[in-house]
């Protein structure tokens, strides 16, 4: 059978990406990065009174790199971004190894649990946890335990649906049941054989949540207001002193969140070339 | 004593029994196909030989052994599921030996095995080949390279070939055929493709509605339907109620039964043959014919009743419709069978 098997087994051919297709994504790309460009020059020139900006100037940079207080709060945001979308991420897998695995039932619970976050508003998450949990003397008492708390309750949804819509799309259920036939466990099939499909589903909704969390500023400034400022809640504090410098702070906490995209990115291609 | 044993298996999913009382045994090196229609419960009963699915009540014995309660992973059974489920980050070397390094088999014998199951199914040089880069045909056969290297005790073919298109399909079922005489192994093939099941089978087990309808060899099963269904799910049969039939041949039919006749067992003839003991002859008119490969299928209006006539596709040998034939219909080529028979498996 082998060459007329071969003969009637084709590869499908490759698609390319229309021109007109191309320019209308240049067109949307270069809309979406005008305030970021506009902001980007009203931080590099001392005025912006008339058409174009005059007095070229690096002040405002110099002024925040030589900030201490400035890389602290990147520092403890980079932190509460990693320690927060971690654990939700390892809770969750955890989750849908059971809904996966054990009882798809359950399905339908996690869906709703993980929705609830949605509905829930920055103050009152924060005023919430803030009463639930200030003069315990537990660890969750602590200002910085609240807010990795406060922030895996937030990115919860989106993460969970990132995992769940990578599970569907490898039918997960059915990868697990052809490892057991080769005498695999479950766990040990959901570890060696779903995980390794579904990194790219996990690293994009972590990326997801990991620009929310940069970007929040209400359960911060709630929670922990300037006993663990962020960088939202430092830019906030800066905002009155000098526009030119916020203007700076807001080109930096793009740039960071931009660098941290393309480094996900970076692992999740060459996690697919794999 | 058989191989595997199914001993009054029932399963249901809350008020919906799938399997009822199921009875058979298979024998070893036998390759059985379960044939039947969508939701007969075929690939429940597969699932719950692999121990995917728990069964409700009854015992399934593999080799003596009452795997009944046994988890899957341990009950040494390949399966080959009909969507390929091969592990998209793994090579097809990686696929294949994946079997061999859950049971600890040391890295020279697994390179050894490996190379001769990819060399068995074809795919000698797609080795190092991921699944989105294999066609549907080259991943069905890594998967079933994959299920055979371990050696299991059975061979669970879950609709394999069911999207796979037509010419393709029949190549593997020889290869498949050709792989379960050399190796011996156990097989059962699930299917709801009659064709596919004749070419396949040592033994055909039809299902209906969660039962056992049949059980037989493919010549048994096709030329001996013991009901009105399998009459209809195995061939084209002419399906003929007892009024009908003592119309054409002036015979009773007892009540609660119908005659089955297979259109290539009726002769005809433009001329009218002379008459027999053996059977017996009735006129028609030719309203329609069909090519069907090498077999020409004609309708024939006998009175109120289509009778369907297969005769070998010779263009000299032609009919037109409109045309009167006779139609010769043997005694022993009538199956006088129960409308709601069951057989005992």
């Amino acid at each position: 059978m082998s060459s007329k098997t071969k003969a009637v087994e084709a590869a499908a051919p490759g698609k390319k990406t229309p021109l007109a297709a191309k320019i209308f994504l240049g067109i949307v790309g270069l809309y979406l990065l005008v305030p970021f460009l506009t902001t980007l020059v009203y931080s590099l020139f001392v005025e912006w009174t008339d058409v174009l900006p005059s007095g070229f100037t690096l002040r405002n940079y110099a002024e925040l790199f030589t900030n201490s207080t400035f890389w602290l709060s990147i520092g403890r945001t980079l932190i509460l971004c990693l320690v927060s979308v971690a654990i939700t991420i390892v809770l969750l897998l955890l989750a849908m190894y059971v809904v996966v695995a054990v009882n798809r039932k359950l399905g339908r619970f996690m869906q709703f649990v993980c929705m609830i976050p949605y509905a829930l508003q920055g103050v009152i998450l924060s005023i919430g946890i803030i009463s639930l949990y200030t003069g315990t003397g537990t660890i969750l008492s602590n200002r910085m335990f609240m807010l990795f708390g406060a922030y895996t309750i937030l990115v919860l949804p989106y993460i969970y649906q990132g995992i769940r819509n990578a599970l569907n799309a490898i039918d997960a259920n059915m990868l697990i049941q052809a490892a057991e036939m080769l005498g695999c466990g479950r766990f040990r099939a959901y570890v060696q054989v779903v995980l390794p499909n579904i990194v790219s589903g996990i690293l994009v909704s972590s990326l997801l949540a990991e620009s929310i969390v940069f970007g929040d500023f209400v359960l911060a400034n709630n929670i922990a207001g300037t006993n663990y400022q962020n960088i939202q809640v430092f830019l906030q504090a800066n905002m009155a002193r000098s526009s030119g410098l916020s203007s700076a702070i807001v080109v930096v906490i793009f740039l960071v969140v931009a660098a941290v995209t393309a480094i996900v990115l970076k692992l999740q291609r060459s996690s697919q070339n794999r | 004593m058989a191989y595997i044993e199914f001993n009054d298996v029932v399963k249901r999913f809350g008020d919906n029994t799938v399997l009822d009382h199921i009875n058979f045994g298979i024998q070893q090196g036998d390759l059985v196909t379960l044939l039947g229609p969508s939701g007969c419960g075929k690939s429940t009963l597969l699932r719950c030989l692999s121990g995917l699915e728990s069964v409700t009540e009854g015992q399934i014995v593999l080799d003596g052994r009452d795997v009944t309660n046994v988890p899957a992973s341990k009950r040494n059974i390949g399966m080959v599921f009909q969507q390929y489920s091969l592990f998209p980050n793994m090579t097809v070397e990686q696929n294949v030996a994946f079997g061999l390094k859950m049971k600890k088999v040391d890295p020279a014998t697994i390179e050894k095995k490996v190379t001769e199951a990819i060399a068995m199914v074809e795919l000698t040089g797609k080795e190092k080949a991921y699944p989105a880069n294999l066609s549907g045909g080259q991943q069905q056969r890594a998967a079933l390279a994959r299920s055979i290297v371990t050696e299991p005790a059975v061979l669970l073919l879950d609709e394999p070939l069911s999207a796979i298109d037509a010419k393709l399909r029949k190549a593997l079922q020889s290869r498949i055929r050709e792989i379960h005489q050399e190796l011996g192994l156990t097989t059962i093939f699930v299917t709801h493709d009659q064709d596919e099941a004749m070419v396949m089978s040592d033994v055909i087990q039809l299902f209906h509605s969660g039962r056992i309808e049949q059980a037989g060899s493919p010549v048994e099963v096709y030329t001996h339907p013991v009901s009105e269904f399998a009459a209809s799910f195995i061939g084209s049969y002419n399906q003929l109620t007892g009024a009908q039939f003592s119309a054409l041949s002036g015979t009773a039919v007892p009540a609660g039964h119908v005659v089955a006749v297979r259109p290539e067992t009726i002769g005809i003839d433009r001329v009218r043959p002379a008459a027999s003991d053996d059977g017996f002859v009735v006129a028609g008119t030719v309203t329609d014919s069909t090519p069907r490969g090498n077999v020409l299928r004609y309708t024939v209006r006998v009175g109120q009743t289509n009778i369907l006539v297969d005769v070998l596709f010779r263009s000299f040998h032609m009919f037109d419709p409109g045309e009167t034939v006779y139609l010769t219909l043997l005694k022993h080529d009538c199956l006088v069978i129960p409308e709601n028979a069951r057989s005992a498996a």
